[in-house]
């Protein structure tokens, strides 16, 4: 008697693929429709930027800490920042740290609406998108008028911020804000609560909660496992500890606890969170200057200094060693893409290949942040 | 609840939360359209819509530059190339080089706050394309120029004038260092 011959085979999904949201690559062994793993591959996007702060010195390297994460700049500009201060001592003006968080947190807001727009995209509702990216388009056109950039925007400096906001700017972000939280229900009922978009996200790819921290899984992928761990909650900085707000973590109540519609939905939860901390924010807004005094040749005393943040994507880690020159001795970044990718090979284990790209999607995987 | 309950139960589920998407997406035909079409169905110029902070393409005013260099540091990828020397008949600085390489200019703003006088500036202007590497690097210098010497009390050549009271303006933008009063033209709150 006969069987039919299986065979397993080996797939590259990559490097260049629509929904891998960069370069990114995924040696994948499958059975029929099921992966028996898939590899991730990178190094595609590797930039040496670690390197480069080497050469560029401390100010210089300001506008390459854009390029680290380029979807949530405003966080790697203020873990740079930070970091240069508490190495020389700096204390930032209080009007600075609230113009920090204001610009942060709207980063925050499109971060996270890329995240859940090319979600819905990857997965194959394309509408969606559309609406995310017009609420990023105006979050954009709020930053540019600031610092005047909408992508790399080197806004912040070592001992501040590099702009003031610009006069009538704060009653143009109350505006948006208004007009972007009745936004947020609308997009719940375009997607969110859709029956079909649940069934595709619920109980695929889900992350326990000890398996989890044990895999070093950092924001909102590791409070989608039930972790409650805030950076800005448990290990205050700026002027956080100033603003009342949540720290969203998943339920579990559309599957399984960790799951990606979990994921999903504390993204989408921050949101809101994000925009009540704006509000407060630019409510409090002390006046005052917003740029401490520091010298054009900045040379912090030796030492190494580390400074976590939680950027959109999570515990961002900056550390920073100085030997007293102008430029650092060694820099390195710890980012929240590079934990998720690893454990993308456990979790693709018994999925099926359709469901890798909701996999991705869900961890919220920046390309270049992984390889920096 | 068997198993058709649930199965019609899904169905039901399904078919409503379909139509609220479709509402949303409906509702949007009764909206005003936010698309634009860039860059011949626009109103006016996008470049005159950016706002005054946009970091465009570089530009020099020569007739203020000091030749101070400070922005040629201040690059982190050394695009911007100053040449400086000393005229031996009157003891100035006469600028003899001041190229801008638009093609590796990152855009960072970094050269213009030094800068004494704003004559490194940022334009609206964003439309870089052409057809070779060398023509993006923008040659300021044509023939050798004096450097611009600040002058104590304003300034009161009526040709440099406008030029410099721009510059200043623009670098009214930036916050000062250590200055507790916020920049001029930002808001007091």
């Amino acid at each position: 008697m006969n069987t039919l011959r299986t065979e397993e085979m080996t797939l590259n999904m990559g490097p260049q693929h629509p929904s891998t949201h960069g370069v990114l690559r995924f040696i994948v062994r499958a059975d029929g429709e099921v992966m028996r793993e898939a590899v991730p591959d990178v190094g595609y996007l590797h930039r040496s930027i670690e390197k480069i702060a080497e050469k560029v010195g401390y100010h210089g390297f300001m506008p390459y800490t854009d390029r680290v994460d380029y979807v949530c700049a405003m966080f790697t500009n203020q873990g740079w920042g930070m970091a240069c201060e508490k190495l020389a001592g700096i204390e930032v003006p209080r009007r600075g740290e609230y113009c920090r968080v204001i610009a942060a947190e709207f980063n925050r807001i499109a971060s996270h609406l890329l995240s859940v727009g090319t979600m819905a995209m990857d997965i194959g509702a394309m509408t969606p998108f559309t609406h995310a990216i017009r609420e990023r388009e105006m979050i954009n056109d709020l930053i540019e008028e600031l610092c005047g950039a909408r992508l790399t925007f080197n806004y912040m400096r070592i001992g501040g911020v590099g702009f003031d906001l610009p006069p009538g700017w704060r009653e143009k972000a109350l505006a948006y804000l208004d007009h972007f939280d009745p936004i947020l229900e609308e997009y719940n009922a375009l997607i969110s609560y859709n029956k079909i978009y649940i069934e595709r996200l619920a109980n695929v790819g889900v992350i326990a909660a000890d398996d989890a921290v044990n895999y070093n899984l950092v924001g909102p992928n590791l409070r989608a496992c039930g972790v409650k761990w805030d950076i800005r909650k448990d290990i205050p900085y700026s002027v956080y500890p100033d603003f009342e707000f949540e720290v969203p973590i998943g339920s579990g109540q559309w599957g399984t606890l960790g799951d990606a519609m979990d994921r999903y939905m504390v993204r989408i939860r921050e949101m809101a969170e994000s925009s009540k901390i704006l509000r407060q924010a630019l409510k409090q807004l002390p006046p005052g200057s917003v740029l401490a005094k520091v010298p054009r040749n900045f040379k912090p005393p030796a030492g190494e200094c580390q400074i976590r943040v939680e950027s959109a994507r999570g515990d961002m880690g900056w550390y920073v060693v100085s030997d007293g020159t102008a430029f650092p001795w060694r820099v390195h970044v710890r980012t929240g893409s590079f934990a998720a990718m690893g454990i993308t090979q456990k979790l693709s284990r018994g999925l099926m290949i359709a469901d890798l790209v909701t996999l991705i999607a869900s961890l919220d995987v920046i390309a270049p942040e992984i390889d920096r | 609840m068997g198993a058709i309950g649930s199965y019609v139960e899904n169905i039901k589920d399904a078919v409503t939360t379909i139509f609220e998407g479709m509402a949303v997406t409906a509702s949007h035909f009764v909206r005003k359209p936010y698309t634009v079409q860039y860059p011949d169905r626009t109103e006016v110029r996008v470049q005159d819509t950016l706002p005054f902070r946009y970091r465009g393409i570089l530009e020099v005013d020569l007739e203020i530059c000091t030749g101070c260099l400070a922005c040629e540091r201040a690059c982190p990828i050394d695009c911007i190339v100053i040449a400086v020397e000393k005229d031996p008949a009157t003891r100035g600085m006469i600028i003899s080089q001041f190229d801008i390489d638009i093609a590796k200019c990152m855009f960072c703003g970094l050269c213009s706050e030094p800068c004494p006088t704003g004559s490194i500036h940022h334009t609206t202007e964003f439309e870089g394309a052409d057809f070779s590497l060398e023509s993006l690097i923008r040659r300021f210098v044509k023939e050798p120029i004096h450097a611009y010497k600040a002058k104590k009390g304003p300034e009161t050549d009526p040709r440099l004038a406008p030029i410099l009271s721009r510059g200043m303006h623009y670098l009214d933008q930036w916050a000062q260092p250590g200055g507790d009063k916020p920049a001029a033209g930002t808001e007091e709150s």
